[in-house]
C-alpha cells in the first residue's frame, strides 16, 4: 500500500452507456456491491469497474445523494434539517418512472440508506391508494382470474372498508 | 439478494426482487398490506411475507404471546390478524392482550381482580362469579353499595408509543337489573403520573342517554329503570352535543363500555396511569352491575386520505 490514505483514493465506475464517473473511495464504500468487488480484487482496482445494470442518469443521482449526505454528516449541527429538506426535494424532483429506475439501481448497487429512503418515498405514494392505482404506478399486469380476485377481496374485506367504527 | 436484470425501457416493478417489494410494503400499513395483495400474485407473495408482518407486530410480541397458551399460527400475518380478533390472556389470566387492527397498537383489558374495588371483598356489596361469556375467570358483581369506587392502573411502558389511548369501564347490568344509576351521575377520572387528573361526569345508565337523545317516553320499565331512591330533582340536562361522551356505548361482544377518559402515550417512558370510577358523594344505594374489567385501547381517529 502506498502512503495515500483511503479517503483520497479514486475509483472509476462505468455505466451502461459507457460514461465514466470518478468516485472517492469513501463514497464508493456506500455502494456495497462496488465495495465487495474492490474487496474481492487482490490488486488495487485501477481500470473502470463496469456496472452493466446501471444507467448514467441513475448513477449520477445516487452519487449526488451520497455526496450531499456525506457533506451534511460531516458538517455543522443543523445538518438534520438541511438533510430533510434536501431529501424532500430529491424525492419531488423525480417522476414515478425515475423513482422506480432509481430503486432498481440502488438495489443493485446495494446503497442501504438511499434504498431505505426510496422505499419510504414509494410507500408514502402507494399508502391508502386503490389497487388500480398501484398497478398503474408500477406498470404491473393483473395476473389473477376474476374468481381469484373476488376470493382475495373477500378474505381481506376489512382492508377495503375505510376506517372501522368500534 | 441481488437479481441481475437487463434493464430496458419502461422499468417494471416486477423486475425488483420480492424482498425489495416487501421492504416497501412493510413501510405502509396493515390495511395497505392486505389490499396490496390484490395487485398481482408477486405482490401478494411479498405483501403476505413474514418480514412485512413482523414489522407490523409490536417489537416485544414474542414475550407477550409466550405468556399465553393459545395455539401457534402458521404465519406472522395470521398471528397479527388472530391477535386483532381474539384477545389472549396474559399475566396468569389477570389481563388480556389484543392488537388494534389499523396499526397494530397494543390493547389491554385489566380483569376485575386487578382492580382496586372498595368493599370488593365483602359479599354483601360485591360478589365474584364466573360467567361463561366473560373474558376472565370471574366478573365482579356489584350487589349494592353506597360508596362506589373502582380504580385500575396501567404503566405506559406496556403500551404503544406515539398513541392516543382511551380507557373504558366494561360492564353490563346483572340479571337482577341495575338500579340507582338513572339519576345518579358518576365521576370518572384519568391521571398520568406527573400530570393532571382529568375528571368527567357520566351516567352508567344507557337507557337514560337514549331517552334524552330521542325524547323517548318509556312505555315499560326496563331493567335500568328500577330506582330505589330517586334524587330530589333530576340532574340538569346535559347539552345535546355532550350526550355521546356521557353515556355507555354498546360493544360488539355484547357488553357495555363507559369511557373514563384519554391520555397520550409518548413512548419510552415509565409512567403509571390511574383510571377511576367513583360515586362517593350522593350516599344513595346503587347496584346490579357486572364489571368485566377496564380496557385500554387506542382511540379511533380519522385517517386522512392521501391524495396525489
Amino acid at each position: 500500500m502506498s502512503g495515500i490514505s483511503d479517503t483520497e483514493r479514486m475509483i472509476t465506475l462505468k455505466t451502461v452507456e459507457g460514461t465514466l464517473f470518478d468516485v472517492k473511495s469513501s463514497i464508493a464504500k456506500d455502494l456495497k456491491t462496488v465495495q465487495a468487488f474492490i474487496d474481492d480484487s487482490d490488486d488495487d482496482v485501477t481500470s473502470p469497474i463496469p456496472l452493466p445494470n446501471v444507467f448514467t442518469r441513475e448513477l449520477s443521482r445516487i452519487l449526488d445523494y451520497l455526496n450531499n449526505h456525506h457533506r451534511f454528516r460531516s458538517g455543522i449541527e443543523k445538518a438534520d434539517e438541511e438533510m430533510a429538506r434536501y431529501d424532500a426535494e430529491f424525492a419531488k424532483s423525480m417522476s414515478h418512472e425515475e423513482l422506480k429506475a432509481l430503486i432498481l439501481a440502488a438495489n443493485y448497487l446495494n446503497v442501504k440508506d438511499l434504498l431505505e429512503f426510496l422505499n419510504q418515498t414509494v410507500a408514502d405514494v402507494i399508502q391508502n391508494k386503490s389497487v388500480e392505482f398501484v398497478r398503474n404506478f408500477f406498470g404491473i399486469e393483473n395476473d389473477y382470474t376474476p374468481e381469484e380476485e373476488e376470493k382475495l377481496r373477500n378474505e381481506n374485506e376489512w382492508a377495503f372498508n375505510g376506517v372501522e367504527q368500534d | 439478494m441481488m437479481v441481475m436484470v437487463m434493464v430496458g425501457e419502461g422499468v417494471g416493478f416486477q423486475d425488483l426482487p420480492e424482498g425489495c417489494i416487501a421492504n416497501v410494503v412493510s413501510l405502509t400499513t396493515p390495511r395497505d398490506a392486505c389490499s396490496l395483495a390484490l395487485v398481482s400474485s408477486t405482490f401478494r407473495s411479498a405483501a403476505e411475507s413474514d418480514s412485512v408482518w413482523d414489522r407490523f407486530l409490536p417489537s416485544d410480541y414474542n414475550d407477550i404471546v409466550s405468556q399465553s397458551t393459545s395455539s401457534s399460527c402458521r404465519s406472522k400475518k395470521q398471528l397479527y390478524l388472530s391477535l386483532c380478533e381474539n384477545p389472549i390472556l396474559v399475566d396468569d389470566g389477570k389481563k388480556s392482550f389484543q392488537l388494534d387492527k389499523a396499526y397494530g397498537k397494543k390493547c389491554y383489558m385489566l380483569s376485575p381482580r386487578m382492580l382496586f374495588i372498595v368493599w370488593g371483598d365483602t359479599p354483601r356489596y360485591w360478589k365474584w362469579t364466573p360467567l361463561p361469556e366473560a373474558r376472565f375467570s370471574e366478573v365482579a358483581e356489584l350487589v349494592s353499595v353506597c360508596w362506589l369506587e373502582i380504580r385500575g392502573w396501567i404503566n405506559t411502558h406496556m403500551l404503544s408509543p406515539d398513541t392516543l389511548y382511551g380507557a373504558y369501564l366494561v360492564f353490563k347490568p346483572s340479571s337482577t337489573g341495575a338500579y340507582g344509576f338513572e339519576y345518579q351521575s358518576i365521576e370518572v377520572s384519568i391521571a398520568v403520573a406527573g400530570g393532571e387528573t382529568h375528571k368527567r361526569t357520566v351516567f352508567l345508565d344507557p337507557e337514560r342517554g337514549k331517552r334524552l337523545r330521542y325524547q323517548i317516553v318509556p312505555r315499560r320499565v326496563g331493567i335500568f329503570n328500577r330506582t330505589r331512591m330517586v334524587a330530589a330533582a333530576g340532574p340538569p340536562q346535559p347539552p345535546r352535543d355532550n350526550l355521546d361522551d356521557q353515556y355507555p356505548k354498546d360493544r360488539k361482544d355484547g357488553w357495555l363500555e363507559m369511557e373514563l377518559g384519554q391520555f397520550f402515550c409518548e413512548g419510552g417512558e415509565d409512567k403509571e396511569v390511574e383510571m377511576g370510577v367513583y360515586e362517593i358523594k350522593g350516599g344513595d344505594w346503587k347496584g346490579g352491575l357486572l364489571v368485566q374489567g377496564i380496557e385500554v385501547r387506542p382511540k379511533q381517529c380519522v385517517h386522512a386520505n392521501n391524495t396525489i
